[in-house]
């Protein structure tokens, strides 16, 4: 740790000596007994003054953690001096980090011991935050010197996002053929009944459909639809956000993204994810939850990151978008880029939705007429913009933040289904 | 007399008025220098006094390094968010045994001016090499302090960690 003299110290010895010197000036020996305090002071605390051997490291209570849930830093302070010490002790942390109490926190460490200080610790969103090392001063008991300086190292914590619960998800146009739970439209082995056909060599008497057999006065068996599983890919549109204070698009993005992933991947379904914007991220398709955990890392480091360049499909490579997936659009649509990109998936024949995280809780008209009408323009411009998607046949499902996104994505079912001829073909 | 006591008592009220403005300024705006300057118009205004100065220097003394020290410490502990109690009573316990000490001092000092020394050559000498031997003492303990050889190792501040990087396939 550097040490140094405190503020006060210089102004101290300033006195003692300016009471010494006007003393000897004016021969008045009553000024020089009034320095004597002060020149004790001083003099007593530069000789007694010892660096303090002091050690300082912060302890979360856990590492992992929800956005909204607090967890304990413990910052332990070791003194190995011979002299206890007054140790003023702040945790270094990155800004989303909320610490109660909030800045430095005073306390005595006696000699050869330790002292514990628990911080509360809050993230203010999902993301990958740091807290450590700790800014630690000291001072002599005088105050006349402080040493300060920055101990321990720093621990990352992770900061996962709410998910929300979905009960329906969008439904897959193709299979794939994988145990999954989505009813697949070819004909095998399932649950769902399908059709009924003329009994066929190597069939099994279990298919038998016994009713339609005496009605038809021939064999007849069932057929059914197997559950199969589909790829999905989640294209999260990083290149524009729309923010206030408190939130912004991609957080909430995020959060979709993240609830999307933990409901298909729990439906056995291979999830992959593609951070589409001034960088690009990806993370191919695969089952499980290590792959829920390995989306939910990818997806802390999602920031909007500036950029001209133009990005098309051809910026991915083809297995992160392998033919037929379902590929799910979560953007604000406000970057003409992200837009292009969906029409030109579409052009070119992939299964598409377009989850549009609403941009308008984050904008308010402003005071005057005229831009009470440019809102009013531009809302109406991305109506227009969602009604062109439409008739590409891409569903669009508007989440709004504090919104449930269960209703929106039974409407873009709904929608799906009412196009799936068109969507075919 | 009369006139020049009441001249005096105006002029010690506007010191102490003066001396509480720069206290309270230095509290707003958390600077030592306008306190260290009240404390200075507090001791000139000592010489008002025009009896049994040498008697209550000490404590005059001791009671302006209280009002300094209590004055600052203040400023320093208000930035801080929480403060241990043990804190507040080691503080002010060191600044009262420092000031109890500082008045025995200078009442051995004011002992010592009232005594009747006559003037001599060694005496002279003696007063001259305690005031070499203060400032060698005085430089001696600054380059102790922040001299070359004051460079110790310490504790180096900790390299900063690298930053999380999720786990992903790919980056373009």
């Amino acid at each position: 740790m550097k040490g140094s003299l405190s503020p006060r110290t210089p102004g101290v010895l300033a006195l003692a000596g300016a009471g010494l010197i006007s003393a000897l000036a004016t021969g008045r020996p009553e000024l020089a007994l009034i320095a004597v305090p002060f020149l004790v002071f001083g003099g007593a605390g530069l000789v007694l003054a010892r660096e303090p051997q002091v050690t300082a490291a912060v302890e979360p209570s856990r590492l992992r953690l929800l956005e909204s849930e607090e967890l304990t830093a413990t910052v332990r302070v070791r003194n190995d001096g011979p002299e206890a010490v007054e140790v003023e002790v702040a945790p270094i942390r990155t800004g989303q980090l909320a610490v109660t109490p909030d800045g430095t926190v005073a306390v005595r460490v006696g000699a050869r011991s330790e002292a514990e200080i628990a911080f509360l610790v809050r993230p203010r969103r999902w993301g990958a935050h740091g807290i450590g090392p700790v800014a630690v001063c000291t001072r002599d008991a005088l105050g006349v010197m402080t040493w300060e300086g920055r101990l321990g190292g720093r621990v990352d914590l992770r900061a996962f996002p709410h998910e929300e619960q979905l009960r329906e998800l969008v439904a897959p146009l193709r299979t794939e053929p994988f145990l999954g739970t989505h009813v697949a439209r070819a004909r095998a082995d399932g649950i769902e009944f399908a059709d009924i056909r003329p009994f066929q060599v190597g069939d099994r008497v279990r298919q038998v459909n016994w009713r339609a057999t005496a009605r038809r006065g021939s064999l007849q068996v069932n057929q059914r639809h197997p559950e199969h599983s589909s790829d999905v890919v989640l294209l999260v549109d990083t290149f524009e956000e729309a923010r206030d204070q408190a939130r912004g698009t991609l957080d909430s993005a995020v959060r979709t993204a993240a609830s999307l992933a933990r409901a298909h991947l729990g439906r056995r379904d291979r999830v992959g994810v593609v951070d589409f914007g001034g960088t690009l991220h990806w993370l191919e398709p695969a089952f499980g939850t290590t792959q829920l955990y390995r989306i939910v890392d990818a997806l802390l480091a999602s920031n909007v990151a500036f950029s001209y360049a133009w990005r098309n499909v051809d910026s991915l490579p083809q297995k992160v978008l392998p033919p037929g997936a379902l590929i799910l659009v979560i953007t604000p649509l406000l970057d003409e880029r992200s837009i292009a990109l969906v029409s030109e998936l579409r052009m070119r024949g992939c299964d598409l939705t377009v989850v549009e995280v609403s941009p308008l809780d984050h904008v308010s008209p402003g005071p005057t007429a005229p831009d009470a009408v440019a809102y009013e323009l531009w809302r109406l411009q991305r109506e227009a913009l969602r009604a062109r998607l439409q008739s590409l046949g891409i569903g669009v499902a508007v989440w709004e933040s504090g919104g449930n996104l269960g209703p929106a994505v039974e409407e873009v079912n709904a929608f799906r289904r009412s196009a799936q001829p068109a969507l075919r073909a | 007399m009369i006139a020049d006591a009441g001249a005096a008592s105006q002029l010690a009220w506007l010191g102490a008025g003066t001396a509480a403005l720069l206290v309270a300024t230095g509290m707003v705006a958390q600077s030592p220098a306008p306190v260290h300057a009240a404390v200075a118009v507090l001791g000139t205004m000592f010489l008002l006094r025009h009896d049994n100065r040498l008697l209550l220097a000490p404590p005059y003394g001791a009671g302006l390094l209280l009002v300094d020290d209590l004055a600052i410490r203040t400023m320093e502990l208000s930035g801080i968010g929480e403060i241990a109690p043990d804190v507040i009573v080691a503080r002010f316990g060191a600044t009262m045994a420092v000031a109890a000490i500082g008045a025995c001092l200078s009442a051995l000092g004011a002992l010592a001016v009232t005594a009747a020394v006559p003037r001599s050559v060694v005496l002279t000498a003696v007063g001259a090499l305690a005031a070499v031997a203060a400032f060698v003492a005085i430089v001696l303990l600054v380059r102790r302090r922040f001299g070359p050889s004051a460079a110790e190792p310490g504790l180096a501040p900790s390299p900063p960690a690298p930053q999380a990087s999720p786990s992903a396939d790919a980056t373009v």
